[in-house]
């Protein structure tokens, strides 16, 4: 409003002159400019209720004009929204006690203070309406309030609790989870100190450090470096904290408060609940440890059960780590430090070189190593070990090997053995399958020598006779010279059988070894009623064996023949060897029996030792027969015939591989 | 020994038994005969003629105790001596059997020369 009314001014001094004249006219005027100059609207209502004077704020803010002098104010359209205006100031009026009311104006929310303005007689004369424009004021409150509600329905919903404490660490005000937690209600939370809650369980030299610094007096500096994590600031963790809800485990944090225009300090207390976890933890733990236990437990008692033990070998530092089945394996007392060179004290004198090689094969980072080697222990027995290594790199980028180590003695203890009774065994059949022979070997002897007898007798008788019989005598001289080179064959052949005892590979003829054997067997055949054939292959190749062992193998075979006829008189008692050349250039030998044959069920056990079908035999033959034909690369088989009787049949390579192992051969 | 001599007939697979036994026969006057198998002398013409049979006990084919079962089928009481070179085979079954005697190889001159004329003196050697 730029316009000044002069009738406003000689409202006011009309309303001031009455008393005091000229002087109290020229205070009136700078009153008036004083009023007009503040940014207050004023407004002054006379006791007769009607708007004696106003300001130029009044009519600025409010919109009064000059027309409203002397109106009522229920009159007065700018005061409409202004409800119960008019009875306040009768109030004040008759009362003379000032009074303040709370008024709304469309959007603008006033204080009114109305103020009794008291004339000479004491009496009051008029009211002084002074109105304050609270409108921002009371949006930033209501603003608060929403804040406030919304921040604490968010706190409500937090489940750990939290509590703002004051200066004594009494709780002043806490999130529902702190109310519910310690059963602690709104109203009593005031005289509740921290150190009570939870049955005493916070009154701890810790937590009483750390909240008493919370709520110190401090300045910002020394705040911030307790905040920058100060020792009073860790949190402290809390057990057996007895709550609402049963026993509970906090971590308790606090944080300093410090609100402007505030001198007391708070902080903030949070209780952190980790009851959950930490059970969850403790068992995971026990868990954890019980299978880390047992897994210990069962690669030592494996360890133990397979007699293997392992190390590590940091190739760099030399560093060993040792299993307790090694220390047992190398009979070393646990408590002593394994080093290399205790190591290879340990180790046998010839196997030292070995080891060394491995070693350096090892710096020179081959990945994966295994070797055998023996220990020279302290009682002069010999350990066989058997080591398998490979190598790592561990988290430091270093060369590692790991190694396991096997205690293989009883192993190869228990093969020299077995090869030992193996040999022994064979030894046995073939003892017993000479033994077999001998009625036959004693025919063959007898044979030329009755003839020799007989021949030199005739020879005698006819060198007698008058005139002696020349021609006859020459005759059966020759015969007799005959008969002792066939006598003489036959040891020569049992010699062959009998002296060797070594393996020797030779290249051999399969149909020669085949006849040999059955010039053997062929009178005990004979006497046994068998009708032996062979058809034997002319374009067989050379194999490479032993020339003993193969005709044990035959000799074996050819008795099997025998025996399996043996019981048979309805039909022609047959043998039939074959000899002929395969597909893959193998050499294969059959022998076909017209016997009683096998059940195909037995068949299959044929080969295995001791198995007999016989009540007179080992049950060794076949099984020993089938090793020699497989360390001949060879391969021993049984089928039953179409017609009656049964085939066995051996194949060896003609041109072998190399037959690898002669010492294994030897124990045969 | 008057007129024909005697005819020892020998059945043996073994042929030097074939060759040397006939020859030694006949140098102590004997007629003699010999067979490679049972069957061939079942099948000759001299089964009839023979006073003596030394016969091979096995053989492919017919045994000797087969030929001796024929015979006495065939009621040819013809005496045996079996030749065996088998010292174990078991003797008495044989001789039970009407066998004259049994030679095992190798023999000696005497010990055939016994046998042989026990046999045509129809003798039958005790078990």
């Amino acid at each position: 409003m730029t316009e000044r009314p002069a009738t406003f001014r000689a409202r006011w001094n009309g309303l001031k002159a009455g008393g005091n004249g000229e002087t109290a006219h020229e205070v009136t005027a700078d009153l008036t400019s004083i009023l007009d100059s503040v940014d207050v609207p004023i407004v002054v209502v006379g006791r007769e209720l009607t708007v004696a004077a106003f300001n130029q704020a009044a009519a600025d803010a409010l919109g009064l004009c000059l027309a409203d002098i002397g109106q009522r104010p229920r009159d007065i359209s700018a005061f409409a929204g202004f409800t119960g205006l008019e009875e306040s100031c009768t109030e004040v009026i008759t009362r003379g006690v000032e009074s303040r009311i709370d008024v709304r104006a469309e959007a603008a929310w006033f204080v009114v203070r109305i103020s009794p303005s008291t004339s000479a007689s004491d009496q009051v004369a008029a009211v002084v309406l002074t109105f304050t424009d609270v409108t921002a004021f009371r949006a930033a409150v209501d603003q608060a309030i929403y804040e406030r509600e919304c921040t604490k329905a968010i706190l409500n919903t937090v489940a750990d609790p939290l509590v703002v404490v004051d200066a004594d660490q009494r709780a002043q005000s806490g999130n529902r989870s702190f109310y519910t937690m310690f059963g602690v209600s709104a109203e009593e939370r005031q005289r509740t100190s921290l150190y009570e809650l939870g049955d005493g369980a916070f009154d701890c030299a810790p937590l009483r450090t750390q909240l008493q610094a919370a709520v110190a007096a401090l300045s910002l500096e020394q705040l911030r470096d307790l905040l920058g994590g100060g020792p009073g600031f860790q949190p402290v963790e809390v057990d057996h904290v007895v709550t609402a809800k049963g026993e509970r485990t906090f971590i308790v944090d606090s944080r300093p408060l410090s609100f402007p225009g505030h001198s007391e300090r708070r902080a903030l207390v949070r209780f952190h609940d980790i009851t959950t976890r930490k059970q969850a933890q403790a068992a995971k733990d026990m868990r954890s440890e019980e299978e880390l236990r047992r897994s210990e437990a069962f690669l030592a008692e494996g360890q133990r059960l397979s007699s293997t033990g392992s190390f590590s070998w940091k190739v760099a530092t030399d560093a060993i780590t040792w299993s307790e089945q090694l220390y047992r394996m190398y009979e070393i007392d646990m408590d002593v430090a394994v080093t290399l060179a205790a190591l290879r004290a340990r180790v046998h004198p010839d196997d030292l070189g070995l080891l060394e090689s491995i070693f350096q094969q090892a710096r020179d980072g081959a990945n994966d190593l295994e070797w055998h080697y023996r220990l020279l222990m302290p009682d002069r027995s010999i350990k066989f070990l058997h080591a398998v290594a490979h190598a790592t790199r561990g988290q430091d980028g270093q060369l590692e090997y790991l190694a396991a180590i096997q205690d293989v003695t009883g192993r190869r203890v228990s093969e020299e053995a077995l090869a030992k009774a193996r040999s022994k065994l064979a030894n046995v059949a073939r003892v017993t399958s000479l033994g077999v022979l001998t009625a036959s070997i004693a025919h063959e002897i007898t044979q030329p020598l009755s003839g020799i007898i007989t021949n030199a007798s005739t020879c005698l008788r006819m060198l007698d006779a008058d005139p002696p019989n020349l021609a006859g005598a020459r005759e059966t001289a020759r015969r007799t010279i005959r008969d002792g080179i066939r006598g003489s064959d036959v040891i020569t052949r049992l010699r062959a059988l009998f002296s060797r005892e070594e393996y020797t590979l030779e290249p051999l003829d399969l149909n020669e070894v085949t006849r040999e054997v059955i010039a053997l067997t062929l009178s005990d055949l004979h006497r046994n009623r068998i009708a032996l054939q062979s058809e034997l292959a002319d374009d067989l190749p050379t194999i490479t064996g032993d020339r003993v062992q193969l005709q044990q193998v035959i000799l074996n075979l050819l008795r099997n023949g025998s025996d399996a006829v043996a019981d048979v008189h309805d039909r022609r008692r047959q043998l039939i060897v074959t000899t002929e050349r395969d597909k893959n250039d193998e050499v294969r030998l059959r022998v076909r029996d017209t016997g009683v044959g096998v059940d195909p069920e037995n068949l299959n056990h044929l080969l295995e030792a001791f198995y007999t079908t016989k009540s007179d035999g080992l049950g060794l033959g076949l099984s020993i027969s089938q090793s020699i034909i497989e360390r001949h690369h060879g391969r021993l088989w049984a089928e039953s015939n179409d017609g009656p009787g049964t085939t066995f049949s051996f194949s060896i390579p003609s041109r072998p591989t190399g037959i690898s192992d002669p010492a294994s051969m030897g124990h045969l | 020994m008057t007129g024909r001599p005697s005819l020892v007939s020998v059945v043996d697979d073994d042929e030097s038994v074939r060759e040397s036994l006939p020859d030694l026969l006949r140098q102590w006057g004997f007629a003699a005969e010999a067979f490679s198998s049972a069957e061939a002398f079942l099948a000759s013409e001299v089964l009839g003629e023979t006073s003596c049979l030394l016969l091979d006990i096995v053989m492919p084919g017919m045994s000797g105790p087969d030929l001796q079962q024929e015979l006495t089928r065939r009621r040819r009481k013809i005496p045996i001596v079996f030749i065996t070179g088998h010292e174990e085979m078991p003797r008495s079954p044989l001789l039970v059997d009407g066998a004259a005697g049994c030679l095992v190889k190798p023999f000696s001159e005497a010990a055939l020369l016994d046998a042989v004329s026990a046999a045509l003196r129809g003798q039958i050697l005790d078990p």
